[in-house]
């Protein structure tokens, strides 16, 4: 069985079509870097598998529970799905322990000195264990969204969803916030990522889906798709960002 | 009979200065809750109590604090009850302070970026959770100057409950002109109790600012 499974997904804002029948299976281990122009519902897409967007018709499924049933627990599903937002999201009047420690200790109940431990762990895991007490407003954009990060992986989370964590960096700061998602990657975490960095989904991702007018236009294995694209759409959308 | 106006004058307008005070207590504890209670229907995820806190904001927010005195004091006495003025001024008060309060606060709560709540769901937290823990902290400093604010006024609105009985600081002052025919002085002295007040609690109010954003 699929850990994620799409089928047939819709999803409308009024009259406006975001999502138009999308259909994606993730397995296991995989990591899926989601690529198109904006607007093209990539990001809705991905806020879908948490819950965070009701949809109007199709399926939604997590390791076998149907996101979509008004039924389901969504507290529950979402300790198992972590999400790091383009524009951070921290808890600007927490410290960085108390951003990461918050939802383990409240949600799952772990006792406090425990979660320090938690919080000093995942914070090595992106390489910022000295700003343990710093807030977020004394961090750099790219030292805030490995926070998110780390918050994010303190729930043990069985799948990572990345909203272009990338697009509100510097240029500079990119490059260690990446740094990380490689690490995370290579300890076998399931990951949906959606970005405009092409040549790191080229690197990391096992498959490439490219998102057109909300539905999933090309998909397919990661070199082979972005190095020979079969439709004109991707074609275009891969030469103008890749220049 | 006209006499002089005299420190003891003065002594019993601090002396009715308890009762405004004592209102105030009253009016700001019950708008509180009321206030509290209304904000979370403001802010709730379900239409129909959003409605409901609306439908409540305007309608008290619409009508006069003197006729919701005037309702709970000799209107439900034409039923047979009889509201002692404590009751009906806390009754009044309440409701009026309450929907004050829940607009203030419910601006408060909603000037939290939604992405904070989500940021909070999608860990895992529940929504008195998210509340709790994200956004009230974070609502808390927004809210300190205009509920303050408020409360400035609700100080001066007690002189509205002469209207039931109470003789409390502007009462007092226009009881102490009818023996003294001194209203200038009487009404100055009157001024400065409620400025003496007032304007401790607005510089109360700044300092606390100032700390809650030192320590965020």
């Amino acid at each position: 069985m699929s850990l994620v499974e799409l089928k047939n997904v819709v999803k409308r804002y009024g009259e406006n079509t975001v999502l138009n029948g999308v259909s994606l299976s993730v397995e296991k281990g995989e990591i899926i870097a989601i690529i198109g122009r904006s607007g093209s519902g990539k990001s809705t897409m991905l806020r879908c598998v948490n819950g965070l967007e009701p949809i109007q018709g199709g399926t939604v499924a997590f390791d076998g529970t149907v996101v979509n049933d008004p039924a389901t627990d969504l507290r529950k599903l979402r300790q198992h799905v972590g999400i790091v937002f383009q524009s951070f999201n921290l808890f600007p009047h927490l410290s960085v322990e108390k951003n990461i420690t918050l939802a383990p200790k409240v949600v799952k109940g772990v006792p406090p000195a425990e979660a320090r431990t938690l919080a000093e762990a995942v914070l090595r895991k992106v390489g910022l264990a000295e700003k343990i007490d710093a807030y977020p407003d004394q961090l750099s954009g790219g030292q805030q969204q490995r926070v998110a990060i780390a918050r994010s992986l303190a729930m043990q989370p069985q799948l990572m969803l990345f909203d272009e964590i990338t697009s509100a960096l510097d240029p500079e700061l990119v490059g260690e916030v990446l740094k990380v998602l490689e690490e995370v990657a290579r300890e076998g975490m399931t990951m949906m990522l959606v970005t405009h960095e092409i040549g790191f989904a080229r690197k990391v991702a096992n498959r490439v889906v490219f998102m057109h007018e909300g539905k999933i236009w090309e998909e397919g294995p990661a070199a082979e798709t972005l190095g020979r694209p079969h439709t004109p759409e991707l074609e275009t959308f891969l030469s103008a960002v890749l220049h | 009979m006209i006499r002089e106006l005299s420190y003891i004058d003065v002594l019993y307008l601090i002396a009715a200065t308890r009762w405004t005070l004592a209102l105030t207590a009253i009016a700001f504890l019950g708008g509180g809750i009321v206030g509290l209670a209304i904000a979370l229907l403001r802010v709730s995820s379900l239409a129909p109590l959003r409605w409901l806190g609306a439908i409540y904001v305007h309608a008290v927010q619409g009508t006069p604090l003197l006729a919701w005195l005037f309702v709970f004091f000799f209107g439900l006495s034409i039923f047979g009850f009889t509201v002692s003025p404590w009751l009906a001024a806390a009754a009044a008060y309440s409701i009026y302070a309450g929907a004050f309060l829940g607009e203030i606060w419910r601006g408060c709560l909603q000037a939290i970026p939604r992405t904070q709540w989500e940021a909070g769901a999608s860990l895992g937290l529940g929504f008195t959770q998210q509340l709790r823990y994200i956004i009230v902290p974070q609502a808390l400093r927004l809210a300190i100057p205009p509920t303050v604010g408020f409360l400035v006024q609700l100080i001066k609105n007690t002189s509205l409950a002469a209207v039931i009985g109470f003789i409390e600081l502007t009462r007092e002052g226009q009881l102490t002109t009818a023996t003294t025919f001194r209203p200038f002085t009487v009404y100055l002295i009157v001024a400065a109790i409620y400025f003496a007040l007032c304007f401790p609690l607005t510089q109360w109010s700044r300092r606390l600012e100032r700390r809650l954003h030192v320590a965020r």
